[in-house]
């Protein structure tokens, strides 16, 4: 059994202090759910509007078309992974994923039977006898989420779970974490200030600065056609330059970057709100979108000149400035594409990979 | 008060914040604040036969305060006896006090920053032992200490630093020797917790600066540790000029402590409303010296902790 | 590196004067216990003996006294520490500003003199009492209920701080936890909060025990008519100093160290650098057990019992006994030849007090000595001048 969410109008405020701004947002039953956003941005608020621990101040939270106002966080169906795990650390590893069980009056023999069932899927059979102590990182994480599974909720909710782990295996992590939701085909909402995580295992994703949800959609989306200027400069790497509109025909803009000849930049359906002409911009060209120009007069061509690169390996990361302002350029290491640092390097990019938005908040690095 | 209890309950359920509104109203009003309302009531009636509570006679007065400062004298004279207790008492408890920061300062210092493990914890032990020892009997080993044939006097003759036997005891030295012993930990303690928490880098940055010994202290240690030394000072000076043991064993037989004037009066004497009146006197005068002390280093009541 | 300079070893022997302060008085005290002077002294030494001990063991006044503290300080510690973990509970719930006023006043019977507390609850409950009409024989003046009200005013703050020390380090995102796994808030409390706080609750016992059985500021109001431990030694040293009351330090001290060695061995034999050394050498592994400890230490404290009421000094006691009389004898002879007017002093007893020497001095039925009656009590009273 899986169960749809919906946020209507949720505001939560602290005093003068606006910690989620009129949320509106409806998750299927089943979807894998990710809130994305820097730190402070509201998203934990959010998750604990869903969890119960919050009531919002106004607007309501609603789980299977339920209105879950006055429903206390032990009435809700929901479970929720918290970020530091919250494993009880006087309790052994099976008692700790039989505790609901136990709090809802299951006998001893029932419990035992279901912790080592679900130690089983965790892929942990046997270690129900161990202290949470003696178990790795991502063990107490499995348990974490065995403990939460145990209660059989609708909703799972995970509260930055993986940001404690190392990097291989935060990596691992993501696939597992996908894979067990396919298996139990559960709700997942995940929240994350990490783009990779959220792009990886997410159906879709919300996008949140500062108490607004800035952009819903899943992780393509989100990436290639930024809605606002916080979330083409949040998530991913992008290139920024002011400019200002000069026409608009509907499918392609004209745009002034002071770098020349001005821009040819596509609209898209997708895309953020039309813009019109004497308009200023944020025009956004991706690193990888960049490319060295193989002839010249290409289209959305521009000078620029060598200022530093950082080697990757498979990638170059290299720094070109273009009238005052730094570019990044990212390109594939195959032995081709060699840059001369003390000779102007013609830059291009294709109109369909620039993005104009209304200038805006942009993601501090 | 009700928004408190729903809050509680929320978080502790109804049996829980029950019980912990219970238990914490229980304690501050019968066990704390009732008690010494109805002392402060106390001091301020006539010391009457139980027949006559109650009746006709029994009203407030000023009569006890009165006798504290005026003594049995009709009108003018001080009470030099009584207030000159007090100040003696005060004065002794300061200078108690003052002598344990001295004598505790170095101590918690060497075992915040230079002692680890399982050394530190034994130290830790070594300064707690002692005094799971009964008072009374601390108090008894200093006056053997301190005796006419006591080890002091002995060993002070046998080396001919002085030929008849000095009577410590009246001198009241053996009763400030054990004072200050007794609360040694509640010095050392707060200290400790005080200085254990600054970091060391702090103490090599000022020494790499070119600060010499003292000046590290002075400049680093000893202000980062004021809160601690407040209430270090605090808990011996309150608990010294309220000390009722150590004088009692300890004290010489002309000199009293302000408490035992208390204990007279409630006990030989039989007046309660003067005990009680003598007890107001010395609570509100430690509580004011303590306040005004803190008030002029800066710290608040908050920051006592033991 | 420069050279270790001699004020290096200053902090050191800083330290070793400032222990020598702590429990010089202490060893004192204890070497007292063992001499069988009269007076509590080291020098001049008599006899080595454990007859003190004795007599302390006949003491009805101090057992009786010693029933009611322990029955005080478990009432104590019935009372307090509910409140105390109350206390301390609350005071992590509320918000800054109630917590700040809230601390002020928990902490306070701390600071207020424990004879105000005594005093204060002494008189509330006698007018509780009177204004219930209760009679006399009532709790409202039974000793006992009284001391115990005392001494929890200020016990449940020293509670309150061991427990806020321990709350302080508690995870609260796993009582939200609890409660988002569906369990009740009291569940929470109880299989979440109340396990987590169970070591302090062990260590603020002890703690309020100790207090209990220790204090004499407010128990010496509060006790009325009744007695404790503590206002029976307390008369005892004031109404004369005598080596039984280091006798009684001695079997504290005893114990102190008992539970000390104990509990230092508890801490080291779960520490992880100890339990590894140990972990390869069974034989090493019983011997360091707490356990195995506290039996060798209890078969030690049963040897030293049965030493103590073995132990015979009669013959050492009649022999300084004999040489006092001696040296009396002598003093007096001296006398009489400088003051001739005198009648010549009987050659047998002379006035060596009501009971005389004979008895004390040949036979010595009793294991416990009759020095009580001893001669020397007269140069020694006469010298001290209690």
């Amino acid at each position: 059994m899986t169960k749809e969410i919906s946020l209507e109008h949720v505001w939560v405020e602290f005093g003068e202090f606006t910690a989620v701004h009129k949320a509106n947002l409806n998750i299927a039953g089943g979807e894998f759910f990710s809130f994305l956003g820097p730190s402070g941005c509201g998203k934990t608020t959010l998750l604990r509007c869903i969890s119960g621990f919050q009531e919002p101040t106004r607007g309501k939270v609603k789980i299977g078309g339920q209105d879950m106002r006055g429903v206390g966080p032990n009435k809700r169906p929901t479970a929720l992974i918290f970020q530091n795990l919250a494993l009880f650390p006087l309790r052994s590893v099976a008692d700790n994923i039989a505790f609901p069980l136990e709090v809802r009056g299951v006998d001893k023999k029932t419990r035992r039977k279901r912790a080592d069932e679900l130690l089983e899927l965790i892929a942990l059979p046997g270690q129900g006898d161990k202290k949470v102590s003696e178990l790795s990182g991502g063990q107490k994480q499995r348990v974490a989420i065995a403990r939460a599974l145990a209660v059989e909720p609708d909703i799972l909710l995970l509260d930055e779970p993986l940001s404690a782990l190392d990097l291989k295996l935060r990596q691992h992590m993501r696939t597992e974490l996908r894979a067990i939701q396919k298996q139990v085909g559960l709700t997942f909402i995940y929240i994350t200030h990490d783009q990779g995580e959220a792009l990886t295992m997410s159906d879709r994703i919300a996008v949140m600065n500062k108490g607004k949800i800035e952009q819903i959609g899943d992780g393509k989306a989100i990436y290639d056609h930024p809605t606002t200027s916080f979330v083409a400069s949040f998530v991913g790497e992008n290139n920024v330059l002011d400019g200002t509109v000069l026409s608009n025909d509907g499918k392609v803009m004209k745009i002034d970057a002071g770098l020349g000849t001005p821009f040819t930049v596509e609209n898209h359906p997708a895309g953020g709100p039309a813009l019109a002409p004497g308009d200023a911009c944020h025009l956004f060209v991706r690193p990888e979108a960049l490319r060295l120009s193989k002839d010249d007069g290409a289209i959305n061509q521009f000078e620029t000149n060598f200022i530093t690169e950082e080697f990757e390996g498979n990638m170059r990361h290299i720094v070109m400035n273009a009238s005052g302002t730094d570019l990044k350029l990212s390109l594939i290491n195959d032995g081709t594409n060699a840059i001369d640092a003390n000779t102007p390097v013609k830059l291009d990019f294709a109109p369909e990979m620039g993005i104009a938005l209304k200038p805006g908040e942009l993601a501090s690095a | 008060m009700r928004d408190l209890f729903y809050d509680l309950v929320r978080r502790n359920g109804m049996a829980v914040s029950i019980y912990l509104m219970l238990a914490v109203s229980l304690w501050v009003f019968i066990l704390i604040i009732l008690p010494q309302l109805t002392m402060l009531d106390y001091s301020f009636r006539f010391n009457l036969p139980p027949a006559k509570i109650g009746g006709p006679e029994d009203v407030y007065t000023l009569e006890q305060y009165r006798y504290f400062f005026q003594g049995s004298g009709a009108s003018d004279g001080l009470n030099t006896l009584d207030i000159g207790i007090l100040f003696k008492t005060l004065l002794a408890a300061v200078f108690v006090t003052v002598f344990d920061l001295i004598i505790c300062y170095p101590v918690a210092f060497v075992l915040a920053k230079s002692s680890t493990g399982a050394k530190a914890r034994l130290l830790v032990l070594a300064l707690i032992v002692p005094y799971w020892i009964n008072e009374i009997l601390r108090a008894f080993a200093f006056r053997i200490l301190f005796g006419a044939t006591g080890v002091i006097n002995e060993t002070g003759m046998g080396l001919g630093l002085w030929d008849t036997p000095i009577d410590f005891i009246r001198q009241d030295v053996a009763l400030y020797a054990g004072l200050a012993y007794a609360y040694i930990l509640l010095m050392i303690f707060p200290l400790y917790n005080a200085i254990e928490s600054l970091d060391r880098n702090q103490i090599e940055a000022a020494r790499d600066m070119g600060a010499n010994w003292w000046q590290v202290h002075a400049k680093v240690v000893i202000p980062y540790a004021k809160p601690g030394i407040a209430s270090g000072m605090t808990m011996v000076f309150m608990l010294t000029s309220g000390a009722l043991a150590a004088p009692q064993i300890l004290g010489g037989p002309s000199n009293l402590w302000f408490t035992q004037l208390v204990y007279q009066w409630f006990n030989s004497g039989g007046n309660w409303p003067r005990g009680s009146a003598y007890a107001m006197v010395l609570l509100i005068v430690c509580i004011a010296l303590v306040l005004l002390v803190m008030r002029l280093f800066k710290v608040s009541i908050g920051e006592i902790k033991q | 590196m420069r050279m270790k300079s001699p004020t290096a070893l200053i902090p050191g022997l800083y330290l070793t004067l400032f222990f020598a302060y702590l429990f010089g008085p202490l060893i004192i005290m204890v070497i007292t216990a063992f001499n069988s002077s009269t007076f509590p002294r080291v020098s001049p030494w008599e006899c080595f003996t454990t007859d003190w001990f004795g007599k302390l063991a006949s003491d009805d006044k101090l057992l009786s006294g010693l029933g009611n503290s322990l029955l005080i300080g478990v009432g104590v510690v019935c009372v307090a520490i509910p409140i105390g973990l109350a206390a301390a509970i609350t005071l992590s719930q509320v918000g800054p500003k109630l917590r700040a006023a809230l601390y002020t006043i928990f902490i306070a019977p701390i600071l207020v003199p424990g004879v105000v507390i005594g005093l204060s609850t002494l008189i509330f409950w006698d007018r509780i009492g009177t204004l219930f009409n209760a009679p006399y024989e009532s709790f409202f003046y039974d000793g006992t209920f009284l001391t115990i009200f005392g001494q929890v005013t200020f016990i449940a703050a020293y509670s309150m701080l061991v427990f806020l020390s321990r709350i302080q380090r508690f995870d609260t995102t796993l009582t939200e936890a609890a409660l988002d796994m569906g369990a009740t808030p009291t569940q929470a409390f109880v299989k979440v909060l109340l396990p987590f706080m169970a070591p302090a609750i062990g260590s603020a016992t002890v703690l309020a025990f100790l207090a209990s059985l220790e204090n004499y500021n407010t128990t010496v109001f509060t006790i009325v008519s009744s007695s404790t431990f503590t206002t029976v030694l307390s008369s005892k040293v004031r109404y004369g100093l005598d080596p039984s009351i280091s006798a009684v330090a001695v079997i504290i001290i005893a114990i102190t160290l008992i539970g000390a060695i104990i509990y230092e061995c508890r801490n080291r034999y779960y520490t992880k650098g100890w339990a590894h050394v140990i972990a390869e050498r069974p034989a090493l592994k019983i011997a360091t057990h707490p356990g195995t400890v506290a039996v060798i230490l209890g078969v030690l404290t049963l040897a030293a019992v049965l030493f103590i009421q073995n132990h015979d000094s009669s013959v050492c006691t009649a022999q300084v006994l004999e040489e006092k009389r001696a040296l009396q004898q002598q003093l007096m002879e001296q006398q009489s030849i400088n003051t001739p007017q005198q009648a010549v002093p009987a050659p047998t007893m002379p006035n060596l007090g009501p009971l005389g020497g004979d008895e004390g001095g040949a036979s010595a039925p009793s294991p416990f000595g009759n020095n009580i009656f001893s001669p020397e009590n007269l140069g020694t009273s006469a010298r001290e001048g209690n």
